[in-house]
């Protein structure tokens, strides 16, 4: 019963957190100033309709969702999050580390996680090194994209 | 005339190096990403969407259609050696496919799944290339409400085809259509939803959507469903009974498929294709249903039919074809793939709408061209030459795989405009998109509704200008009211009358 519980909070949470999105949506809605007048259809028009919809097609979800008997879905959220989180540092790391170091790191990081050539620490890196050569001859040697560098050499 | 002349010019540009290369590139990495199970030719359009910003359009068009022809065949190769469809569009190839693979004919089963697809993917080709004048000369018979009723029907077929799933369908589909109108407004000069920050003054680009909800959150998927590479076995097993010589479908098989099968299952592809939203799964669904039921031999349906391979397979090929004409005169995408290479166009400066076809045929023939070559040239020969290898291929680690996606998806978020903000949005985007799939909430209508959204409300702010306001204009415009009754329709056999009949 409490696991049935735990389910039914997990299930409402993408409809909640859209719920708020669509509200916080709305009153943002009401505060569009229009430069001339349209009538009724003006620039916050169709914002409105949309956000009213999306509540009614919110309720109907969780109405669906309290009704159905699901499994609970597989696997943990723990590689996705660090996967986010690597992805994260990825992309604070990219202009300051430059492209070659950054991606070296984060295929490594990459690699870790989905567990690829685990206790093969060589043959990790030297994949890593290859992946980060390989597109990097794709972006910047066949489309000429100017990738970030450390310190202006790679 | 003029319009066959250029078409003609089309497949003479094909033969220019860059444009050959991109056709070939595109037809490979179609391939591949279509082979192995959870990638699709959309994720490989959507990868490679940050790449054509630095290629010329006719090249960045013609990877684009040879890709999303490929893709859509390479699905049977694993649907059929190892029972796990490549693509979706492929499930009804499994079922067929696979028991024949069981029983030693995997090879003669791939080659039907190749021979259905060249068929029906040249013959999509065949009538895009046809009837895509008479479409053009069909579009500027719709005025602007009659042009809001068409964009709402396409938008509630996209929903009502979520079937289990319509009302999270309609959820992601308001959500993409609300992302859309963050930016200036589409009839006033005034900023809407920036939340007094000047970078969502812009909008938001169509690029971090399409990065984040089929790239950055299929990682993010993969990661979470990470059991290791279980089916290296399997797939060692698959590739030990594929043999070249045994692709070629003997002449007394085909004569019971028939030939009739090939064309009518060709023919309902294209024309499920041409409904916005539908799909190749459909596609296939419907003319494997439709030859089942007039088979000769429907008892053997579900243990190796070869006719149920070449209905399904002709069908989501030829769906490929008609995809691309709402995409081209309206502005409405058939399916994931052209909405992105409606990215694609836009992205060139290219409009949707008849006018394409007036001035800039020279642009889009060779993209027909390649749909028609990369089905009728590529489908046979990459399954003579990679046939054998197309099991080691797909056997690729997962680790290895993800990873460079993940680096292509970021680098390339950069690549297109040189903005870090571009790439956290991708991350965004993919986030929300892998809590979505995770709740089941399909996210293709999410990718829709974000480019029909602003289509949909400035047809509906100029009808009601032209009209001091009057909704009636709506019913009284004939081109209008066919859409309107049309929607109505859909959305009664569709939606209506299957919940009836799960009822009783």
């Amino acid at each position: 019963m409490a696991m049935r519980r735990l389910q039914w909070k997990n299930r409402l949470l993408l409809p909640l957190f859209l719920f708020v999105l669509t509200t916080v949506y709305i009153a943002a809605a009401l505060q569009i100033q229009p430069q001339f007048s349209e009538g009724l259809v003006g620039p916050g028009f169709m914002p409105l309709v949309t956000a009213f919809i999306m509540y009614a097609a919110l309720a109907r979800v969780i109405w669906n969702d309290l009704a159905e008997e699901r499994e609970k879905p597989e696997g943990s959220l723990l590689p996705p999050f660090l996967i986010v989180l690597a992805t994260i540092l990825y992309i604070i790391a990219f202009k300051p580390l430059g492209y070659s170091a950054a991606t070296f790191l984060f295929v490594l990081a990459l690699f870790h996680l989905f567990q690829f050539q685990e206790g093969q620490m060589i043959k990790r890196l030297l994949y890593a090194v290859a992946v980060t050569a390989i597109f990097y001859g794709l972006f910047a040697l066949a489309f000429g994209i100017r990738l970030p560098t450390l310190i202006g050499v790679i | 005339m003029d319009f066959l002349l250029e078409i003609l010019k089309g497949f003479g540009a094909l033969a220019r190096p860059d444009v050959l290369i991109a056709m070939v590139a595109g037809f490979a990495v179609g391939t591949f990403f279509g082979a192995v199970p959870g990638l699709t030719s959309v994720l490989a359009i959507a990868l490679l969407l940050p790449i054509t910003y630095s290629m010329d359009v006719i090249p960045a068009l013609v990877m684009c259609a040879s890709i999303f022809m490929s893709g859509m065949y390479a699905g049977s190769i694993t649907a059929t050696t190892i029972n796990i469809p490549g693509a979706p569009s492929s499930m009804m190839t499994s079922i067929e496919g696979y028991p024949l693979m069981k029983k030693g004919q995997g090879a003669n089963a791939l080659g039907h799944a190749a021979l259905g697809s060249m068929v029906g993917g040249s013959l999509g080709a065949l009538m895009l290339m046809l009837l895509l004048p008479i479409a053009a000369k069909l579009s500027l018979l719709i005025q602007t409400p009659g042009k809001f009723s068409l964009v709402l029907f396409a938008l509630v077929v996209i929903i009502i085809m979520q079937r289990d799933t319509i009302a999270k369908g309609l959820v992601t589909t308001l959500l993409g259509i609300m992302i859309a109108t963050v930016g200036i407004d589409v009839m006033q000069p005034i900023a809407r939803f920036s939340f007094g920050t000047e970078t969502l003054v812009e909008g938001i680009d169509m690029m971090p959507i399409i990065i984040g909800t089929f790239a950055i959150s299929e990682v993010l998927y993969q990661a979470q469903l990470h059991r290791g590479d279980i089916q290296a076995a399997a797939l060692r097993a698959g590739a030990a009974l594929i043999r070249r010589r045994d692709f070629l479908p003997p002449l007394s098989e085909l004569r019971e498929i028939g030939f009739y099968t090939y064309i009518k299952s060709g023919l309902l592809g294209y024309g499920i294709g041409v409904l916005p939203g539908v799909g190749g799964s459909m596609a296939a669904f419907v003319a494997y249903a439709d030859a089942k039921r007039r088979s000769r031999h429907p008892e053997q349906y579900g243990h190796g039919s070869r006719e149920g391979i070449a209905a399904a397979e002709a069908a989501n090929n030829a769906m490929c074809g008609g995809a691309f004409v709402p995409m081209l005169m309206f502005g409405i995408p058939g399916d994931p793939t052209t909405a992105i290479v409606l990215g694609v166009l836009v992205i060139n400066g290219l409009q949707p709408g008849a006018r394409l076809l007036e001035t800039q045929t020279d642009l889009i023939a060779p993209m027909f061209a390649s749909l028609f070559i990369s089905a009728l040239v590529l489908v046979p020969l990459t399954l003579f030459l990679l046939g054998p290898y197309f099991v080691r291929i797909v056997s690729i680690p997962k680790g290895l795989l993800y990873a460079c996606i993940a680096v292509v998806a970021l680098v390339g978020s950069y690549a297109a405009t040189f903005s870090i903000f571009q790439m956290a949005l991708a991350v965004v985007f993919g986030v929300l998109a892998f809590f979505l799939r995770q709740q089941h909430y399909p996210t293709v209508p999410l990718l829709l509704g974000f480019i029909l959204g602003p289509d949909l409300e400035q047809y509906l702010r100029r009808s009601l200008s032209l009209s001091d306001g009057n909704p009636i204009v709506f019913l009284t415009s004939p081109d209008s009211l066919f859409f309107l009754v049309l929607t109505a329709l859909f959305f009664y056999f569709m939606a209506i009358k299957p919940l009836k009949e799960a009822k009783t």
